[in-house]
């Protein structure tokens, strides 16, 4: 029992040392994890990025040093058309689908902010989408834009004409079918985040804003828009990353055909990993995308941060 | 400017009854003080003038003008909230400048009037400030001044001092009587709290559980309050009221309070008030303020229970015949708690109530 001693002056001074020390080995497991978790895949696949390595080899991935190629993994994805051809595909959904999904939303989102009878029901349905795995969702679309379809034959009923229009086998088509999909899968999450965001508005300041003579528009513009400023960016965030990423709906609509008409970068991955097995080139890939779309979130959020720090 | 008129002004939410056909009157350009316990009905009154909520039943009238089909926007009522409702991703001048600037005002002209009202208010330091950040008195005076700007005829306040520190909100009560005084606006202002109703209001219309119980200056409403209700509500403490039935006694009416003993002859008006309406079974009702010691075997039997001191004056609990009661003095007095004594009320503060329907019987 020497610890309980009188407390002395060095103590005091000593005390946040001792403290340091603690917590380092309080947060030492979790440390060990991240780097297995986070740290090491990173740095493996660095390694392996800047080597000729496949699985063919017959070689260990550690033993990629062998294989070293003097940069050429990324000298080549910058020269490759196929690369910027799918890098270019996967902005134009990107470009097309968060604002539509956002917009859509937003509308949603707004018309919610009302009562109106059988707005539970309706707000169930509205999530449904969000809810089927996007295997299935790829699969519902699939079938949907069938030439023989519910989409022609509704298209044929409407129109009084045959409407037997191959969907999926025309490249521009086929794109906007893939479009539409990721739309309908993707705009209730939008919808439900950005409901949150416009039930957070105060109702005073809403109010206030009336009373003042604010008409509706000049009160989403001056009070609503502004006090979602945080959840909007944190919801076009979370969708750019998620839509950058497109694959599992597309991939069983149309495996990024017909040709090369819908190949996303995650479709081209997934052809390189599991048919041409060129895993180092694989690997400098996901590093490039890795590495651009942090900074480009991180450009986006610390901006936010910054307009948040004014808006407090 | 604008008086303000409610007519039969009925508002249910499902089964419950927040208002029950109230009529009120308020004059052009005066101070209005709508007083009343939490949940009496007295912001639902208010969100109704404004137009936040529309009245179930009854109209509402600025002037002649039948407003009651006015959506809130064009109302053009001034409001200030209880919590203020400050745009805090806004700094005060632009919390200042809104409503004119969706008024479309021209910028020049916004800018000067921002200019005088913040020199009023004493807001210029604070312009260029995030509203956010700064203290609660400085946001109450941001609340008025924003309202203030767009110079409306009516004025509503919501509860506006229940944030501040006791210190500030004898100062704002001062500051909000000379606002409108300089503005003439027609002021509602709602409180539960009676000290800033008497202090600023020109009248006062009290209200428990959705009926307006009585309207009228705070001395009137001090000194010959409509019912029981209002008695006991208005004055701090408020009116003692003792059980008692009316006697005749040598050609004189007194109030017969059982083990109390029995009052002095009640006053002629209220004697032939309570004759009139032939009642027996009443309030004796009279202000702690008005009462003195007397000797023994003159005025009301008391048992004194507990004695407060507090420097400028004496509060003194009794129980007359198992009703607890108090009297309050401006200096000490001789009095021991747990002993008997005897409390006579000054014959001209002395008020009866029906015990049936709590109503005042004469004086009113």
């Amino acid at each position: 029992m020497t610890s309980i001693a009188e407390p002395k002056a060095t103590d005091r001074v000593a005390a946040p040392r001792a403290d340091t020390r603690l917590g380092l080995y309080l947060t030492l497991p979790a440390q060990i994890l991240v780097l297995f978790i986070a740290v090491f895949p990173l740095l493996m696949q660095l390694y392996i990025s800047l080597s000729d390595w496949s699985p063919l080899t017959g070689r260990g991935w550690w033993a990629a040093w062998s294989l070293w190629n003097n940069f050429s993994n990324y000298i080549d994805l910058a020269m490759e058309g196929r690369w910027w051809g799918a890098l270019w595909r996967t902005v134009i959904v990107m470009l097309i689908c968060v604002p539509a999904e956002f917009l859509l939303g937003l509308a949603l989102a707004i018309l919610f902010m009302d009562n109106f009878r059988g707005k539970r029901v309706f707000y169930s349905i509205l999530l449904m989408p969000m809810m089927v795995v996007p295997a299935v969702a790829g699969y519902m679309f699939f079938m949907l834009f069938q030439s023989g379809g519910p989409v022609n034959n509704i298209a044929s009923a409407l129109t009084g004409q045959n409407v037997a229009i191959a969907w999926l086998s025309s490249p521009s088509l086929a794109f906007i079918a893939v479009v539409v999909a990721d739309i309908w899968q993707w705009t209730p999450l939008m919808f439900l985040i950005l409901l949150a965001g416009l039930v957070g508005v105060p109702d005073d300041q809403l109010k206030a804003a009336t009373l003042l003579g604010a008409n509706w528009w000049q009160r989403f513009v001056t009070i609503m828009l502004p006090r979602m400023k945080g959840i909007i960016v944190i919801a076009l965030a979370i969708r750019t990353i998620e839509n950058f990423k497109i694959f599992d709906t597309l991939y069983i609509m149309t495996g990024g055909g017909p040709g090369l008409a819908t190949e996303t970068i995650s479709v081209y991955i997934y052809k390189l990993t599991t048919n041409d097995l060129a895993w180092g080139y694989v690997a400098t890939i996901a590093l490039v995308i890795l590495i651009s779309l942090s900074v480009v979130l991180g450009i986006a959020i610390s901006r936010q941060g910054k307009a948040g720090e004014v808006a407090r | 400017m604008s008086s303000i008129r409610l007519e039969g002004l009925s508002k249910s939410f499902g089964a419950f009854e927040a208002i029950k056909s109230m009529n009120l009157d308020v004059r052009d350009s005066e101070f209005l003080a709508l007083l009343g316990p939490s949940g009496c009905g007295k912001s639902t009154t208010m969100n109704i003038i404004a137009g936040m909520e529309g009245p179930t039943a009854g109209r509402v009238y600025f002037g002649e003008r039948d407003v009651s089909d006015v959506p809130m926007t064009r109302r053009g009522v001034g409001f200030v909230f209880q919590n203020y409702a400050i745009f805090t991703h806004m700094n005060v001048r632009a919390n200042l400048a809104y409503g004119l600037k969706v008024r479309g005002t021209p910028k020049a002209e916004i800018d000067r009037r921002v200019g005088a009202i913040a020199e009023f208010l004493q807001l210029t330091p604070f312009l260029d400030q995030p509203s956010a950040k700064l203290s609660v008195n400085i946001l109450q005076r941001l609340a008025i001044g924003r309202s203030a700007i767009v110079e409306p005829a009516i004025f509503l306040l919501d509860e506006p001092l229940s944030n501040v520190d006791a210190a500030f909100r004898a100062v704002m009560r001062t500051e909000l009587k000379h606002l409108q005084r300089q503005f003439k606006q027609t002021m509602v202002y709602v409180t539960h709290d009676q000290l800033e109703a008497m202090t600023m209001a020109d009248r006062i219309a009290v209200m428990d559980q959705g009926v307006l119980q009585q309207v009228g200056t705070p001395l009137e409403v001090y000194n010959n309050p409509a019912n029981v209700f209002v008695a006991r509500f208005i004055g701090s403490p408020g009116m003692n009221l003792v059980p008692a039935t009316l006697v005749e006694r040598n050609g004189a009416l007194v109030a017969d309070l059982g083990t109390a003993g029995q009052s002095r002859p009640l006053p002629g008006p209220i004697a032939a008030a309570a004759r009139k309406n032939n009642v027996r079974d009443i309030w004796f009702g009279f202000r702690p303020e008005g009462v003195s010691v007397a000797a023994d075997g003159q005025g009301l039997a008391v048992t004194i229970t507990f004695i407060e001191r507090i420097g400028s004056r004496t509060i003194v609990h009794f129980s007359a015949g198992g009703t607890n009661g108090k009297a309050v003095f401006e200096n000490d007095v001789p009095l021991v708690a747990g002993t008997n004594a005897h409390l006579v009320p000054d014959d001209t503060l002395v008020r009866l109530f029906d015990r049936q329907s709590g109503a005042a019987i004469g004086g009113v």
